[in-house]
């Protein structure tokens, strides 16, 4: 088996815990039916790509991006937790790389992201299944947009994660930028109707992109500027990954 | 014997500070060789070299054969390493913490499982096999990051300070362990602050201070090269307080009347219990003769003592120890000899 495999099987095995689980499904559930539908009250329809949305699907919908960038935290725990329980060196002297362990994170989290995305779009089917256009881009650009994203967040994480000292440093500061990703973005509401320059924010938020990448392929909306979209978030995905890759190199023990 | 390991004027520097200083060293294959030096002498910074944990600022090293500055991962591949630092998945029990780790060694399934039962049962840890590691005292954390690294084969094993935080009865069973598995042909490095462990496991002993080695040899040559001053104790009444002045001719002797320590320094730390026991008697007097021709002194101190019809109470040797020779050698350092 090769070594990115074995470590994967065991980050997994360290990370999949029941608490997770229910975290990853239980929170977005609370935001698709609960503030989904209660919202929908205040706003009936969103205009979206020509289309008109209801509230609960516009939200169920960026909820998968949502979820994607919330579960990529593990990469920034797992390293975290690594070099706090000192199996950060014990790996480094056993029959792994630096390369490897850093490819491993990543393929852990592309696999959590996967999941995690698979699992909101199953529960958040019945809200949206209306407006469904299922077609060949579909899924392709649900794993895109998993993959990419997971990247680029697990690479953000785990940045994070390597230039702190503190655990109650790495808290704040990793809860700090992802709230605010999650709420200065296309998640919860529609860019369209944002003033300015708000929402020119949005559009230096990578969630807002992956949101968008993922309700082209829910909606059958993708355009040309979803293609630009999918080309910034690879470029911030590798930059961010190379950032995280040379820190982790350097990394001294 | 072949070499396992071969350093070759290897340093590691950080910025001025020299952690390893210019260290030759040949660790020959099938034995335990022992590391030992004080705090920051520079051991684990070593320990780190020899694992490919970090690279060399000078120098060459070969492990098992094998360039350490071009093929570190191949060394990996065939050591095992269980660092100073605690290392442990908290959330998982110390079963699945031993399979997994065999694991992420590539170790077949039906293999691991035969392994785990034979180490939980070796390094007693059956009771707990279910605990998790966040759960777990220090010594049992410490017995399973041990016991982990035997889930796995190696030629060559690194335990940098592997008893810390274990009992007396455990720290015995894993020398002992360690012991076997040398007859197997496994090679231990082996880092220790404890220096009987050293003395009763190694096969030879390098003493490190501020990144420098100051000698390599086995516990015996070391005794006899360092350790050749010996302690001879002879105990008189109290009565007899002219002791000082009949003595006073003799080299190398010294008198304590047992109202303190001072001049009984050499077996201070050898927790010698008769030594203890005659301070709180206060009608002895402890004639103390250290030195490296104590067989001549003692005919000369006899001889005075039996002109001067004095009754010897007690007379004893002190083996010479270790610990003694590491103290030894620590201080001529320190003098610059």
């Amino acid at each position: 088996m090769h070594p990115v495999i074995r470590l994967v099987n065991r980050n997994l095995t360290i990370s999949l815990h029941p608490g997770f689980l229910i975290w990853q499904v239980i929170f977005p559930l609370i935001y698709i039916f609960i503030a989904g539908f209660a919202y929908a009250s205040l706003i009936p329809q969103i205009p979206f790509a020509g289309k008109s949305l209801d509230y609960p699907a516009f939200l169920a919908s960026g909820m998968i991006g949502f979820n994607i960038m919330n579960s990529t935290l593990i990469s920034g725990i797992i390293l975290w937790n690594d070099r706090r329980n000192g199996m950060f060196q014990q790996i480094l002297v056993g029959p792994f790389t630096k390369n490897h362990y850093i490819i491993s994170n990543v393929c852990t989290i592309g696999t959590i992201g996967l999941i995690s995305a698979v699992l909101i779009a199953l529960v958040g089917y019945p809200v949206f299944f209306e407006s469904v256009e299922f077609s060949l881009l579909t899924i392709p650009l649900i794993i895109f947009g998993s993959v990419v994203g997971a990247i680029l967040f697990g690479s953000l994480a785990s940045i994070i994660s390597l230039k702190l000292r503190s655990s109650e440093g790495f808290n704040a500061i990793i809860n700090t930028v992802f709230l605010f990703f999650a709420f200065v973005s296309s998640t919860f509401y529609p860019v369209d109707n944002i003033p300015e320059p708000l929402r020119t924010a949005f559009y230096l938020n990578p969630l807002t992109y992956l949101v968008d990448i993922i309700r082209a392929g829910i909606f059958g909306t993708f355009t040309e500027f979803v293609l630009l979209e999918m080309l910034i978030l690879t470029c911030i995905a590798i930059t961010l990954f190379t950032i995280a890759l040379k820190l982790f190199t350097r990394l001294d023990f | 014997m072949s070499s396992c390991i071969v350093a070759d004027h290897l340093s590691k520097s950080y910025g001025s500070l020299f952690a390893v200083n210019d260290i030759s060293l040949s660790v020959k294959t099938g034995q335990v060789f022992g590391f030992l030096g004080p705090n920051g002498a520079g051991k684990s910074t070593a320990i780190k070299l020899f694992t490919t944990l970090i690279r060399p600022s000078k120098g060459s090293l070969t492990v098992l054969g094998i360039d350490a500055l071009k093929n570190p991962l191949l060394i990996r591949h065939k050591i095992g390493v269980v660092l100073q630092q605690p290392s442990y998945e908290p959330t998982l029990s110390v079963e699945k913490s031993l399979d997994k780790y065999a694991m992420m060694w590539n170790v077949p399934k039906p293999e691991r499982k035969k392994r785990r039962e034979a180490l939980l049962r070796d390094f007693g840890l059956v009771e707990i096999r279910n605990k998790r590691n966040e759960d777990l005292s220090i010594g049992q954390r410490r017995r399973v990051q041990v016991a982990r690294e035997f889930m796995h084969d190696m030629d060559l094993l690194f335990l940098d300070e592997p008893t810390a935080g274990l009992d007396t009865s455990a720290r015995r069973k894993l020398l002992d362990y360690l012991k076997n598995k040398v007859k197997t042909g496994l090679t231990i490095f082996y880092t220790t602050h404890i220096l009987s462990e050293a003395e009763y496991l190694c096969d030879e002993i390098a003493i490190i201070m501020e990144g420098k080695i100051l000698t390599v040899d086995s516990p015996d040559a070391l005794k006899s090269k360092f350790g050749k001053a010996k302690t001879i104790k002879i105990r008189i009444s109290k009565e007899r307080s002219d002791i000082s002045t009949l003595l006073c001719d003799v080299s190398e002797c010294t008198v304590d009347f047992g109202n303190n320590n001072n001049n009984n320094n050499n077996n201070a730390n050898n927790g010698n219990d008769d030594n203890n026991n005659n301070n709180g008697n206060n009608n002895l007097i402890n004639i103390v003769i250290h030195s490296e021709q104590s067989e001549l002194i003692l005919s000369r101190v006899l001889k005075i003592l039996h002109d001067s019809a004095i009754e010897i109470q007690d007379i004893s040797a002190v083996p010479t120890n270790l610990e003694d020779i590491f103290l030894k050698i620590m201080s001529d350092d320190a003098s610059g000899n």
